[in-house]
């Protein structure tokens, strides 16, 4: 049984004017489909990619998969529980949202900058109660610095101490807090350089060995998804139009969108050899 | 892509640029003793991590560098004339600069039209009709419905509207054109159009472009040359080809092996990683700057500065005459 199944899920936005002045002014209602009827699945321990240009529904997804957005239509199941059943009790509900974390695109703006490293990393574990003991949970907040590279005399600075990878570290840092078992990756290392964004996306790969994770990993970088990810699905336009394994979709790709991602992505591989 | 021939006449030459930056009454250089050329009709790269200060020498060139920075030595050659450092209204004319954020260099008030009209008749003396019909053929040029003139720039999605913005950089017929992470802020296809146009624009027009990116995969697509830059300083310069292919200098084989590429087999393996990070300003070592995070480094790159050997890389490993390995 797959870890995470979403079957024919739908996100509409109703983007119309008020009612009163869709009256005086004879308007219509005007709904946008985000995401239209995307099914998928992710194996446990394994990444799945979602892969699309800006207005794709990517991020949509990821929110609907991180509890923060109720879908239209369809269900989301992880783990065998899903967040919208109106049976799921509310510490039951608190229960699953400790095991879903996302870590955001842009670490400046994700990070809050006035709250210490420490803060930041304790308040996951305060907000589901995770440790009692106040002594444990300085050790605790330590253990996720080092286990994200850091040192434990981080926790006494601010955020803008740190440069970009090092605050995509915190980051990581911060999902790991609560144990999580699927973490959704949202653009990770759009906002680092070339050489911080393969510290960042080699630590992902160390954790999720180490931790067996999940990771719902969404970019529009082919060539950061061909490493990361075991299976890919292309969205376009909020419809999943093709899905598969990394290496089958990458050498044989079928549908005419993903050909065309492919031959725009520039490939350095490609060109040195 | 130019004939060879016309690839050798150097339009630009910078000759040991140094950017000072003044602080506390300390002095850091964010820029080192750089020197350049950019011939006629080429794309060349400039590629770093950020703070590698591949944006100073874009700013040093248009004459944008502004307290407590400031050009401390060197000179800057311009179609074989020496251009003043502080002379800007014959910059705009001749070198033009298209930023990484399109939604931030249009005005949000005024239409592409009036932005357009103004940028042209700035540089060159046409009346306001005259003005308006080579708007419309430059919009044409960059592949917009000349139709849409009078058209906020809202109106335009982010691709379209940085279309506009080289239409505004081409609007004086400028002979450079500097271009700082045109496509950082789009989408891959979209950016795949605009590079294409970039690039049609040189063979059409013999425009020389300086194109600064972190992106290696674009450098691979797009430039002739390419130059990294490290701590402000040149790692390496080369043809495209060459340095991605054979890179000398240790900190580009980290950028290239740390790139990822898109193909199936890589999945299991790691990326390469290159150790610590670039160093600040007020800390760039005495000798090689990337000295701390090489893995070749040997005792000389300790103390000793590297000059540019073979006018290929600024690598010790490379320096033939010195010493027998």
């Amino acid at each position: 049984m797959s870890y995470v199944t979403a079957s024919r899920l739908t996100r509409r936005y109703d983007l119309s004017d008020p009612w009163f002045i869709r009256m005086i002014a004879g308007r219509k209602t005007n709904v946008l489909t985000a995401v239209n009827q995307v099914s998928f699945s992710i194996e446990k321990g394994t990444t799945y990619a979602l892969v699309g240009e800006s207005g794709s529904g990517k991020s949509t997804i990821a929110k609907m998969l991180a509890g923060v957005l109720t879908p239209s239509q369809g269900s989301i199941e992880i783990d065998g529980q899903d967040f919208n059943n109106p049976g799921l009790n509310n510490a039951n509900k608190k229960l699953l949202r400790q095991r879903v974390q996302m870590v955001f695109q842009s670490p400046y703006a994700s990070l809050n900058p006035r709250w210490k490293i420490g803060d930041i990393l304790l308040e996951p574990i305060n907000a589901f109660n995770l440790i009692e003991d106040k002594a444990s949970r300085h050790k605790r907040v330590i253990e996720l610095l080092e286990q994200v590279g850091m040192s434990a005399h981080d926790q006494m600075k601010y955020p803008h101490e740190f440069s970009g990878g090092q605050r995509q570290r915190i980051s990581i840092a911060r999902a790991l807090a609560c144990h999580p078992e699927l973490i959704i990756c949202d653009e990770p290392t759009s906002a680092l350089d070339v050489s911080v964004q393969a510290q960042v996306l080699n630590l992902l790969k160390d954790l999720q060995n180490e931790n067996t994770l999940t990771y719902l990993f969404i970019s529009h970088d082919l060539a950061v998804i061909s490493n990361m990810a075991d299976k890919i699905g292309v969205l376009k336009d909020g419809e999943l139009v093709e899905e598969g394994k990394t290496s089958d979709l990458l050498a044989n790709p079928q549908h005419a969108y993903t050909k065309m991602l492919l031959a725009a992505a520039p490939d350095i591989g490609a060109y040195i050899s | 892509m130019m004939d060879d021939k016309d690839m050798q006449t150097p339009l630009l030459q910078i000759n040991q640029l140094t950017v000072t930056l003044k602080k506390r009454q300390a002095l850091f250089k964010a820029v080192d003793n750089l020197s350049l050329t950019v011939n006629k009709g080429e794309i060349l790269g400039l590629v770093g991590e950020s703070g590698a200060g591949k944006s100073m020498v874009g700013s040093a060139i248009m004459g944008l560098i502004d307290k407590p920075l400031f050009i401390s030595s060197g000179e800057i050659y311009f179609k074989q004339r020496r251009i003043d450092i502080n002379a800007q209204p014959f910059r705009g004319a001749e070198i033009s600069m298209i930023f990484q954020d399109p939604l931030v260099s249009l005005n949000p008030l005024r239409t592409i039209g009036s932005q357009l009209v103004e940028t042209i008749r700035t540089h060159i003396p046409l009346s306001k009709s005259e003005a308006l019909e080579r708007a419309k053929r430059l919009l044409e040029e960059v592949g917009i419905d000349p139709a849409r003139i009078n058209a906020y720039p809202h109106t335009f999605s982010g691709g379209m509207r940085q279309r506009v913005v080289i239409a505004l950089a081409l609007a004086p017929e400028p002979s450079l054109i500097i271009a700082d992470e045109p496509t950082t802020a789009l989408d891959v296809s979209v950016q795949a159009q605009i590079l294409d146009l970039l690039k049609q624009l040189c063979k059409d027009r013999g425009t020389s472009i300086i194109l600064i990116t972190h992106d290696m995969g674009v450098i691979a697509d797009t430039t002739n040359r390419v130059a990294v830059l490290y701590s402000g300083r040149l790692a390496e310069i080369g043809k495209t080809y060459d340095v991605l292919k054979n890179p000398c200098h240790p900190y580009t084989k980290g950028l290239v092996a740390a790139t990822p590429q898109i193909n199936g087999a890589s999945l299991k393996n790691k990326l390469f990683q290159i150790p610590g990070s670039m160093p600040d300003l007020n800390s760039i070592p005495a000798g090689c700057a990337f000295y701390p995070r090489c893995s070749q480094a040997v005792s000389r790159c300790e103390g000793e500065r590297p000059a540019l050997f073979d006018n290929r890389t600024a690598c010790w490993l490379f320096d033939k005459g010195a010493k027998p390995k």
